[in-house]
């Protein structure tokens, strides 16, 4: 729905932070389907906005092992005309201070453009004290015509140098840990500066902006945010909504042979429907789904990389959505992502470490075992429980347990995990 | 809460606005902090004052239950977003001082105080918990603990010097050496390289493509304590990888699969086989070492 698009550059990042920069030039524009030519220009645009010199450094994970999210400089891409981005910081400053009418910030612009630059008029000052409203940057103060308006910073203005050390620790930490994150990334940003003006330089330290460090981040996890908002706002007014959809099964970006079509032509793609109802985040890989009600009661399953072009369509009545909505919370009650096939009981035996060791198994099985029970226990072993639906998802989180899992049922899964294990077995046996 | 893309927070925009000290608050992030307000850890972080201060300056900033339409999978139950010990390490940690600091091991038994350097709060995503890496001036060793295991911790002061002579040799020993490994996509699964890609994002790593031979090799760089965690992301995946370079991790996968099948009652004759290991074994890098407490 935003006027400028940046699809290609979200598809642009996510390859380069899933490959670790390691493609060549060709391999990257081919995998992209664009020419060298348009992959050059791309790069030189993000170097830009990004402000690094060398890019493809940024997506080595210890790069600086630093808490900086390496891909938030997607959100600063937006374009501006030359000269607002001239007469704004200078709008911005004169309302820091004292309340300002906008015949008054009319002349401090004027005053401090450069005198070749084209000068605003007063409808122009307007229209930017509007938007700078509309987002909340500024206030009007209360009276009446001309209305004053002033920089609405009270958020930090009202703390002390001690509580906005407080608050930007706070910041960093929830932007890390929690989900949705990037507007806590902007806004850690702009306490850092918050941070720099109430610190007195002789007491500065930089160590003030890197409180923390945060392990095994899925870096690409705050692309997908772009169009989180989008969708969450439909899901609240109801509405239907259309897009044009890539699934990853047949998307050959990653196979070097079609041209993708994010980067083609217009190409004949269908345009998908659905009414959306959930946006599901997959903490096992770091990604987004969207879950959306489909005719006869089914219920489709969209990977939000893959949503380009989302259009809101008509609203649906309260009473129908509760309905779609209740029936999919209880079709994914025992989802162990977003799995709705029939639901299964899984048992398997898991084995402790060894007595001179700290059981951590058993604290894994109950941290991540999300609703599993469990249901037996001795001093050597424990049998964990699931009702789930199907177990395609459950499985991989067993196997990661190695050689402290057995699967015990169903036997299908039991006779499979043999079967994997042997080959995973023959991979190895002359290697070593 | 509107579109995160808003010419406010522009790149031209903040590059011009850098250098005036000037900065700007959106409603989009106040109403973030504002959903963020109510997690729990909100009153772990901040003072009670503090977090009223901040709900009166976000009264207008609504985002109308638009989370409720965001749910997460697969995680891990959250135990521990704040810990009350993160205030007053990061306290020592900005006056640059030393400490005096209990800890428990893991099976619970008290060691007695130590003296040492606190270096870094680290918070695992993977564990969702937090870790303080510190130096211990007695035993003069890099230390890794849980937050959960600290008993108590007192600043103690010392001099400038000594404290930049210390911080020194444990930013040394603190950089844990690094381990090189290569792993295969087996080809039949190219079709799933983005979710396998997808699983190794949060390591440092390079993807290779043999254009000739159609195969995605992954190369990753980890240090010792990371090796349990690369190990679990290639036992999650299965038999869709293969690693071809790096003898411990293979061992270690080889290892796994024969006591897997053990388990299910497949066992291979090989006392020949069991005394390459222990030389292998020996030959090779610690996952984790003595760094754990």
């Amino acid at each position: 729905m935003a006027k400028e698009s940046f699809d290609k550059e979200i598809q642009f990042l996510r390859l380069l932070a899933l490959s670790g920069g390691g493609y060549d030039r060709q391999q990257f524009a081919g995998r992209l389907g664009i020419s060298v030519h348009t992959f050059d220009k791309t790069v030189r645009r993000l170097r830009e906005i990004s402000g690094d010199a060398d890019f493809a450094d940024l997506f080595r994970y210890g790069y600086a092992d630093s808490a900086e999210p390496v891909l938030l400089f997607l959100y600063r891409a937006k374009s501006m005309k030359e000269s607002e981005s001239r007469r704004l910081p200078l709008l911005l400053t004169a309302l820091r201070g004292q309340p300002q009418t906008a015949a008054e910030l009319l002349d401090a612009c004027c005053e401090q453009l450069p005198v070749d630059a084209a000068m605003p008029d007063e409808k122009t000052i307007r229209s930017d004290l509007r938007y700078l409203e509309e987002i909340g940057v500024v206030r009007r103060e209360p009276g009446g015509r001309p209305y004053r308006y002033i920089l609405n910073n009270e958020l930090t203005d009202c703390l002390s140098p001690k509580e906005l050390i407080d608050l930007y620790e706070f910041v960093d930490i929830m932007a890390n840990t929690q989900i949705p994150s990037v507007q806590g990334y902007l806004l850690r940003d702009n306490l850092k500066k918050a941070l720099k003006s109430v610190v007195p330089a002789e007491e500065w330290d930089d160590g003030l902006l890197e409180p923390f460090s945060y392990k095994y981040h899925y870096d690409a996890r705050i692309l997908d945010e772009a169009h989180l908002y989008t969708l969450l706002r439909m899901i609240h007014l109801r509405r239907r909504i259309s897009f044009q959809y890539f699934s990853p099964k047949n998307r050959k970006s990653y196979a070097a042979k079609d041209t993708n079509p994010l980067f083609g032509r217009e190409t004949e793609v269908r345009r998908e429907s659905t009414l959306p109802l959930k946006v599901v985040y997959d903490h096992q890989y770091g990604r987004w789904y969207l879950i959306g009600a489909a005719s006869k009661g089914r219920v489709v399953k969209f990977r939000m990389e893959g949503m380009i072009e989302i259009e809101e369509e008509q609203e649906v009545p309260e009473a129908y959505f509760a309905l779609k909505k209740a029936n999919l919370d209880e079709r994914l009650r025992r989802s162990w992502l977003i799995d709705t096939g029939e639901p299964v009981t899984v048992r398997a035996r898991f084995y402790r470490p060894g007595r001179e060791q700290a059981d951590f198994i058993e604290e894994r099985v109950r941290m991540q075992g999300q609703w599993g029970q469990i249901v037996e226990a001795d001093e050597n072993s424990f049998v964990y429980e699931i009702e789930v639906n199907g177990v395609t998802e459950i499985r991989p989180w067993l196997r990661g347990f190695g050689s402290s899992c057995e699967v015990l049922e169903p036997a299908e899964l039991r006779q499979s995990f043999i079967d994997e294990w042997k080959e995973i077995e023959a991979y190895y046996d002359a290697s070593v | 809460m509107t579109h995160p893309f808003e010419k406010i927070f522009s790149y031209q925009l903040s590059s011009r606005l850098e250098e005036t000290g000037v900065y700007t608050l959106t409603s989009q992030e106040r109403s973030w902090l504002k959903s963020m307000l109510d997690h729990p850890a909100a009153s772990e972080a901040l003072e009670e004052r503090t977090i009223a201060k901040l709900q009166e300056c976000t009264l207008d900033d609504e985002m109308p239950d638009l989370l409720d339409g965001l749910e997460e999978k697969a995680g891990n139950a959250e135990t521990q977003t704040v810990h009350p010990l993160l205030a007053p390490i990061r306290r020592i940690l900005r006056n640059r001082q030393g400490m005096t600091i209990q800890c428990m091991t893991k099976k619970g038994k008290l060691n007695p105080s130590q003296p040492g350097l606190p270096c870094k709060l680290e918070y695992s995503m993977v564990k969702r918990e937090w870790y303080l890496l510190w130096y211990n001036s007695a035993t003069r060793s890099p230390m890794n603990t849980r937050l959960c295991h600290i008993v108590s911790v007192e600043e103690a002061r010392m001099s400038r010097g000594r404290y930049e002579e210390m911080s020194a040799r444990a930013a040394g020993l603190l950089e844990a050496p690094r381990h090189e490994a290569s792993v295969e996509v087996i080809k039949m699964f190219n079709g799933e390289l983005t979710r396998i890609l997808h699983a190794f994002s949060c390591f440092d790593k390079r993807v290779e493509f043999d254009e000739s031979d159609q195969i995605y090799r992954i190369h990753l760089s980890f240090t010792g304590s990371e090796s349990q965690y690369v190990l679990t992301k290639l036992r999650f995946l299965g038999k869709r990888v293969r690693v071809i370079e790096g003898d411990y991790l293979k061992w270690r996968m080889r290892e796994t699969a024969r006591k897997a099948l053990a388990l299910y009652g497949i066992e291979k004759e090989s006392a020949q086989v069991d005394e390459t290991d222990r030389k292998t074994q020996a030959s090779l890098p610690a996952a984790g070492g003595n760094l754990t407490v």
